[in-house]
């Protein structure tokens, strides 16, 4: 490299480096651009992944709950109560644990795959399981009665 | 005043650093609303123009910071905040709703450690809540502490050209080595916890972490330029 061409390289850069300073630049402004981006579009995206806006934010909450401890009566209580119990609390050990692991030095869990807008099948699935039990129950209470 | 006082030299010094300043002031307010994370993509704008304003006066033959100290700096900036802001929400708001669908929530789709047991971390009888994967709350205080917040003061330091900027910025970085090396091995150490059951295992969490690299890409940088443009 001749001297007029070390006089166009960035301050700091000699011509050794010319090369890779100008390819970290080229990544260096990628990596940013794609940063801000993903941090920005990370809530919108999830919640639309999720189900928004047929959820809600706390519907959405709600359901993933109910994933992860594979129980239908987890619910997502806003606000948490201060000093509240544990939201795991009875679901992952005890008598009626719910939460599906297979426990060991490194556990492994065996929740649902959450897929796209799967929260909003899984509510309705969950709507239709709890009409049926209701009108089983409704029609061995008239059976009954009868 | 200094322009007739002191000569074309002097007057050239003050054009140049009024013309960084004025490109630092609309980088600056980008990044504030860049380190939002939510709110970037209204302060991308207002960092390009910043940007553009440094590359013109630049153009102009004014004296001001090479381009890819600018980059290196505010992304390490961006990198910090993004990376203490979702740390700090596991740690301190992690039953808050934003947290509980956010955290959690990116947790069900790329990272396991976030949605397994979320919320029932407990040390005694104190609850402490958020990510329960093993390691991961070590991870997090001990970088938000160790790494991250020196990193960004590094990199304030490396936008005004000092030299300790610049060796605090490698030695930050080696830091940063340190932590994509360690924290990879211990998820795949603990790969079913991270892993098993989630929408986009693995290669989705290398996708939507590979733009946190930044310290290989800015350690060859300041391992190669010539320090002498850094003052004390």
């Amino acid at each position: 490299m001749n001297k007029n061409e070390e006089k166009d390289l960035p301050l700091g850069t000699t011509g050794h480096f010319a090369n890779m300073h100008k390819w970290l630049q080229r990544a260096l402004f990628v990596c940013l651009v794609a940063l801000v981006l993903e941090a920005s579009f990370s809530l919108p995206g999830l919640l639309v992944w999720f189900g928004w806006p047929t959820l809600s934010m706390t519907e959405v909450c709600d359901e993933l709950m109910k994933v992860r401890w594979s129980d239908d009566n987890a619910e997502c209580l806003v606000p948490h109560p201060l000093y509240g119990a544990n939201e795991g609390e009875g679901r992952t050990t005890g008598p009626n644990a719910t939460a599906q692991d297979q426990w060991g030095i490194q556990p492994r869990p065996e929740y649902k795959r959450i897929g796209f807008r799967d929260l909003v099948k899984f509510r309705d699935d969950r709507l239709l399981r709890e009409a049926e039990a209701k009108a089983q129950a409704e029609l061995i209470y008239r059976t009954a009665g009868s | 005043m200094a322009s007739t006082t002191f000569g074309v030299y002097d007057a050239h010094q003050d054009n140049s650093k009024q013309a960084q300043w004025r490109a630092d002031k609309w980088m600056i307010a980008g990044t504030l609303l860049m380190g939002t994370g939510v709110l970037g993509i209204f302060g991308l704008p207002l960092f390009f123009y910043g940007l553009h304003l440094q590359i013109q006066a630049g153009k102009a033959g004014l004296s001001v910071r090479p381009l890819i100290v600018t980059l290196i700096g505010y992304l390490v900036i961006i990198d910090s905040s993004l990376n203490s802001l979702g740390w700090a929400m596991d740690l301190f708001a992690n039953h808050s709703l934003i947290n509980r669908v956010l955290t959690a929530g990116w947790g069900a789709v790329f990272d396991g450690g976030y949605f397994w047991h979320y919320n029932e971390l407990t040390v005694g009888p104190y609850a402490v809540g958020g990510a329960g994967a093993p390691g991961e709350k070590g991870w997090e205080i001990s970088l938000i502490l160790g790494c991250f917040c020196p990193r960004l003061a590094a990199a304030i330091g490396l936008l005004q050209m000092k030299r300790w900027g610049q060796q605090w910025l490698i030695v930050t970085c080696w830091m940063g080595v340190i932590v994509w090396i360690g924290y990879n091995l211990n998820m795949t150490f603990y790969a079913d916890v991270r892993y098993a059951n989630i929408t986009f295992p693995v290669w989705g969490w290398w996708i939507y972490d590979i733009f946190y690299i930044t310290p290989f890409l800015s350690l060859p940088y300041l391992h190669t330029v010539n320090r002498e443009i850094f003052t004390d």
